[in-house]
């Protein structure tokens, strides 16, 4: 989840700080102060991560594209310049098109916003935007909610009890409330100095930026593993399972089978990897054989575990977390009835590996694929007709084919209750009949005429004829057989 | 979509009142005559559908579309009525299906013209529904009970699509009302029922049809609330092309559907899309295919705005908004599928024509076409990917953007990356060996365990003893264990297997006997190794610690590891031979052998020490030079092992003048100097040194030196 933090670099961020005896600062040098810690946890212990900095006042610029480059950062931070008075609605629809730019509209993002809780005066103030909500037309809209997931973390260089003072505090729980309700507004404890900085941005990262660690077992072999990006709690429906599900940090390998979202690091410290490690063994596993591990990450939810490459040689284990629930991906099945190929009678995959029992398949098949009759379209109901024609006109060869196209046609009709057309059908293959060419197979002319009586029967609706279910089958005639081998 | 929405049930009821006998008067030509066949030949009289053929087969067209997206738990339940009602099936899910309705259809048959007008209303069918909508179905009675205490959670709401012919507004407000009645009066039946639920929101959807040149006498009204249960929407429509497509509209506004058209389908002459049929098919034309989805395919385009750039069009005549796609040419490079971020089950708008099955029976056919967003720029970006997973055809949405997933680390990185030797293709065979396979929910297994906890309990067995490495295991390495290997892991043995296994063992004792050479590795010591005998020692001490995990299990287990404990002990005196025999070939050998008692005690120090390598991962760093293929490490000799006394059992016996003599020295200069702390507390004059190190570490240091290669 990339984040973009969002500095205010107004004029009022300027404000001295006042502190007993020892050196002025301002409230800009403790929010570098914050930001500078963030940045460098997140270079030890959550480095993976994009970050963007960007810095406003009534116009906003990227300062750090995306980036894990987080001396680049650190570094921006420290050549930041004062401006003019905050607007963040402008510096919004800058996060908005910054991270469309770079993710597009999918990507969950993180927005870090520092600012000093005065949150500018008239027009463009957060006030006034929050203010005229309601009188907008479509191409002014306030930013908020992004089209992507958002995480919004407003953090204030200023106590609660300076923000309640004024309405900066109902406002940014406004904005919170627009931007969807995920995150949260943290302010500062006691005296605005340097340790309270600390503290809060250290709230921060305990919320959002601690790395997910977790164990991953197989068996009796495990494996203490990172997860990045953290896999998040998720709801399936707030209505029957209003509790989000959360991925358990004892993730069971369940047994090798046959992508998207997560990576899998084992935990990537700088000490040396002299120890084996399971992780490494699965990897190069799964790698050689070609094969996924379906992982069981909480009850009900699933995941698999594969190795990818990169184009630079560089392979990794990666997760790809599956929708929770007990049946992901239709064409495993339901997971839980998923077993050891020990037990069956006979291998599945086969002795040389040639077979699988993988797909498998639906109980019923989908409409594409069984040979559905639609006459919506006066094209449809033509085409059918047509090619009982065309199957009439060659018999006794296309027998087969001539009667199997008649009885779905026969079957559809009698449920759409149009027996109009099987009386017209009926009419047609008479009129056939009356058309053979004299060189034709005597048969035909049994099998028209007796195909064209048993359509007019089905069309009066009488239920002796008229059963869904029956099929007209091909007159028994002595041609069958005799005579086309006389003949020949 | 919440799982009980109004879309969890929806209730068809279909007019069969002899009005609807009439025609449609839309006429379809069917007999299209060819030129050559034309002279002389009249032409059939163009047929045309009654008011009751368009509703069913649109109706019908509604349920293709509902079941190919959505083929479990969105459920339909077909109603009929005219002097009384019909009900054509039920909410079981073996019910849900187009060929059971249209089955049901064929019986029922069309409306009897005949009938007394008088007697029949489409109330008898509404009533029905408000009933059939109290009724549970298999998921909600499934999460009521999953839930307990919290079932209330599960609701009971609905739709109801009403396919009539109305007489005029009245008439329609009185469907309204006595809809509203009924549910009242049978929420009232359903609160005192444990098999009926209260109807918490009902949609009723109500859709007029009058013949093509008519003037309708019902006027069209968006979605107003009649009462907090009901919501009633009418919509008039001509019979035909017109109720066609009015229904597919609605099917997508009720099950969040949207539509892709797939263009420039290139279909004859290159790829061989569509083979048969149609010979004079010989032109290379492009076609369109419509195809409708979960929406959710189309996020990225709703979310973005980009849904113009990416070809929105409305068409004539349909009037609904389809998002185009372009065929892009299949490759057999599928890199672009990492990223794959969804996957939605598809359904042809017009199924049966022939670009549409073409292009399905493509897919079905096991291959698979990215799908190119157009874009004016000229820039090319696949967005999407048609493949078909077991019968079924799903679109998948690719990512297009940028990934945070770009440059992870490498696996060689992180933790155990640089160890070079661990055992790739024996994991490989033991993930093969633990492949899943799909089982049969009705077959039972006594343990009364489902599948996959019996795949889970057969990993834990599988993996009890699994060196992760070459240079920790001898055994793995030799093919003479196989066997034993194999069965001892099996949850059961028949005495087949134990006496496999107890022939493996005595093959191990016959290889001991001509002094086989084992692959112990060599790594890491210099010289040539262990002595035959000791690397012998280390096997059989691998080999029953792999055992003794098991021998719990049955009698059968612990047989074998009965067998291996009687074989591998053997009498002192000819070990004792063995080893001066061997001692005087090589010269430089200081080490010595201990007795058999000893050696066991060790043995067991030994394995618990190489579980403990396997726990704690502690290795040593020449391991890193090796590859798979170099020569295996060796086990370092200890130096304490050494046996420099000799143990007091073995002084009863028959004393050696070196003894004699040995003793008679050490007596002597004991009297000479204070004796070594070490010595003094020794147990069998072994003292473990750095004992400290081991409260440190929690772990078994004497022997760190010899350990770990």
């Amino acid at each position: 989840m990339p984040t973009v933090v969002l500095m205010d670099v107004s004029l009022s961020m300027t404000r001295p700080v006042s502190l007993d005896g020892s050196e002025e600062f301002q409230r800009k040098n403790l929010a570098v102060h914050g930001l500078n810690m963030l940045f460098e946890h997140m270079a030890s212990n959550y480095r993976l991560e994009f970050t963007a900095l960007m810095a406003f006042s009534s116009l906003w610029e990227l300062l750090v594209p995306f980036t894990r480059d987080y001396n680049a950062l650190q570094e921006a931070l420290s050549s930041l310049e004062d401006y003019d008075k905050t607007c963040i609605e402008a510096a919004l629809n800058g996060v908005n098109n910054v991270v469309q730019q770079e993710w597009g509209s999918g990507c969950p993002c993180q927005v870090v916003l520092v600012t000093d809780g005065s949150l500018g005066i008239g027009k463009g103030s957060l006030r006034h935007s929050l203010q005229t909500l309601k009188h907008r037309g479509e191409d002014k809209k306030f930013p908020l909610p992004f089209p992507f997931p958002t995480k919004l973390y407003i953090l204030c260089i200023a106590n609660s009890e300076e923000l309640q003072m004024t309405d900066a505090m109902d406002n940014l729980e406004h904005l919170l409330c627009l931007s969807g309700g995920d995150g949260q507004i943290f302010t500062m404890e006691g005296p605005l100095c340097m340790k309270s900085v600390q503290t809060m941005f250290g709230r921060l990262i305990d919320h959002a930026y601690s790395p997910f660690h977790a164990v991953l077992h197989c068996g009796n072999l495990s494996s203490d593993v990172q997860v990045f990006p953290r896999p998040e709690p998720m709801v399936v429906d707030e209505e029957v399972e209003p509790m989000p599900r959360v991925v358990s940090t004892d993730v069971d390998e369940v047994g090798a089978a046959a992508t998207d979202e997560l990576e899998d690091e084992p935990s990537a410290t700088q000490m040396a990897g002299k120890s084996p490690n399971f992780c490494v063994l699965l990897h190069g596993s799964l790698k050689v054989e070609g094969m996924v591990a379906l992982v069981q990450l909480g009850p009900e939810w699933y995941g698999m575990l594969y190795s990818q490459a990169d184009s630079k040689k560089k392979s990794n284990l990666m997760m790809s977390l599956f929708e929770p629930g007990s049946e992901p991906l239709p064409w495993l099945g339901k997971i839980s009835y998923l077993g050891p190929v020990s037990e069956a009678a006979e291998n599945p995959y086969g002795e040389d590996d040639s077979k699988s029992p993988f797909p498998v398949q639906p109980p019923a098949k989908r409409s594409y694929a069984q040979n559905v009759t639609v006459w919506i379209k006066a094209s449809g109901l033509q085409a059918d007709v047509q090619k009982i024609l065309r199957n009439a006109r060659k018999l006794p060869d296309k027998t087969q084919t001539f009667y199997k196209e008649l009885n779905r046609m026969r079957k559809a009709a009698l449920a759409f209750g149009f027996l109009e057309l099987l009386k017209g059908v009926a009419d047609l293959l008479e009129r056939e009949c009356t058309l053979l060419p004299d060189s034709a197979h005597p048969d035909a002319a049994f099998q028209l005429s007796h195909a064209a009586q048993q359509l007019k029967l089905a069309s009066t609706g009488d239920s002796q004829y008229a059963d869904f279910d029956h099929n007209i089958a091909p007159m028994h005639t002595d041609f069958s057989t005799s005579v086309s081998s006389t003949r020949r | 979509m919440k799982m009980f929405s109004v879309a969890h049930k929806t209730v068809f009821v279909v007019d069969h009142c002899p009005y609807m006998a009439e025609s449609s008067r839309q006429q379809v030509e069917c007999d299209v005559l060819t030129k050559s066949r034309a002279q002389g030949v009249i032409p059939l009289a163009p047929v045309s559908k009654s008011l009751w053929t368009c509703a069913v087969e649109c109706s019908m067209e509604y349920c293709r579309i509902l079941y190919d997206v959505y083929p479990k738990d969105k459920l339909v339940n077909y109603i009929v009525s005219d002097s009384e009602f019909h009900i054509l099936n039920s909410w079981r899910r073996g019910d849900q299906s187009t060929h059971e309705l249209m089955s049901a259809l064929a019986a029922v048959g069309p409306p009897n013209p005949c009938e007394d007008p008088e007697c029949c209303s489409i109330l008898h069918g509404l009533v029905a529904a408000v009933e059939s909508l109290c009724k549970i179905t298999e998921l909600q009675h499934e999460k009521r009970t999953a839930l307990m205490d919290t079932a209330e959670r599960v609701a009971n709401r609905g739709r109801i699509i009403c396919l009539t012919n109305a007489k005029s507004d009245t008439h329609v407000r009185m469907l309204e009302d006595c809809i509203q009645e009924t549910i009242l009066d049978q929420n009232k039946l359903a609160a005192g029922s444990d098999r009926l639920m209260g109807i918490q929101q009902c949609e009723l959807v109500l859709v007029h049809i009058y013949p093509q040149g008519e003037d309708t006498l019902v006027s069209d009204r968006p979605k107003k609330e009649i009462s907090p249960l009901l919501t009633s929407e009418v919509h008039s429509v001509r019979a035909g092309r017109h109720l066609a497509s009015k229904l597919n509209i609605l099917v997508q506004q009720h099950f969040d559907l949207a539509s892709t058209t797939i263009t420039n389908i290139p279909m004859k002459p290159t790829l061989n899309v569509c083979e048969q049929e149609e010979q004079h098919a010989n032109t290379s034309a492009n076609y369109d295919v419509e195809l409708l989805h979960h929406r959710d395919a189309h996020l990225e385009f709703f979310k973005s705005g980009d849904l113009h750039m990416a070809g929105t069009s409305t068409r004539e005549n349909s009037f609904k908004e389809t998002v185009t796609l372009k065929w892009c040419t299949p490759r057999t490079n599928n890199i672009e599928l990492h990223y794959c971020t969804g996957a939605y089950r598809i359904s042809p708008t017009d199924v049966n024509s022939r670009p549409s099955s073409c292009l399905t029976n493509f897919l079905l056919n096991g291959r698979s076409v990215l799908l190119e967003q157009p874009r004016k720029s000229g820039s090319k970006v696949i967005s999407h990917m048609l493949s078909s997973h077991g019968g079924e055809i799903f679109l998948h949405v690719l990512n297009s953007n940028r990934s945070t997933l770009e440059d992870p680390p490498s696996i060689s990185e992180g933790c155990g990356g640089r160890v070079t030797d661990y055992r790739i293709t024996d994991f490989g065979e033991f993930m093969r060996e633990n492949r899943l396979t799909p089982v049969a929910e009705s077959s039972h297994d006594p343990s009364g365990k489902v599948p996959v906890e019996r795949a889970k309990a057969q990993l834990e067995r599988y993996t009890r003893y699994w060196p992760m490495i070459i240079s920790q295991t001898t055994i793995f390495n030799m093919q003479a264990v196989v066997p034993l290997a194999n069965l001892i892991v099996k949850e059961t043995l028949t005495e087949e297997d134990v006496l496999t296994c107890q022939k493996t063992v005595y093959n191990l004792v016959d290889m001991e006997r001509k002094n086989d050479p084992l692959p112990i590795s060599t790594v890491g010591s210099r010289g040539k190794g262990p002595k035959r005998d000791e690397q012998y020692r280390i096997m059989w001490n691998e080999l029953e610690t792999l055992v003794k995990t098991h021998a719990g299990a049955t009698d059968r287990h612990q047989r074998v590891l009965d067998c291996i404990i009687a074989c591998r002990s053997k009498p002192p005196e000819e070990e004792e031979r063995k080893k001066r025999g061997r001692k005087r070939e090589d010269r430089e050998d200081r080490a010595e052998k201990n007795g058999s008692k000893e050696m066991e005690d060790k043995s067991w120090q030994d394995s618990e020490r190489l579980k403990g390598l396997l726990e704690k991962g502690e290795q040593d760093a020449e391991v890193i030079k090796d590859s798979p293929d170099s020569p295996e490490p060796l086990n370092k000799k200890p130096r304490l092992m050494v046996d420099e006394v000799q143990p007091p059992e073995r002084a009863k016996g028959p004393v050696s003048l070196l003894s004699l003599w040995t003793n008679r020295i050490t007596a002597a200069n004991s009297r000479k100097h204070q004796e070594f702390v070490g010595r003094v507390s020794s147990v069998n004059n072994k003292f473990e040194l750095y004992q400290h190190l081991k409260e440190e570490n929690g772990m078994d240091v004497h022997e760190n030196g010899k350990a770990s290669r």
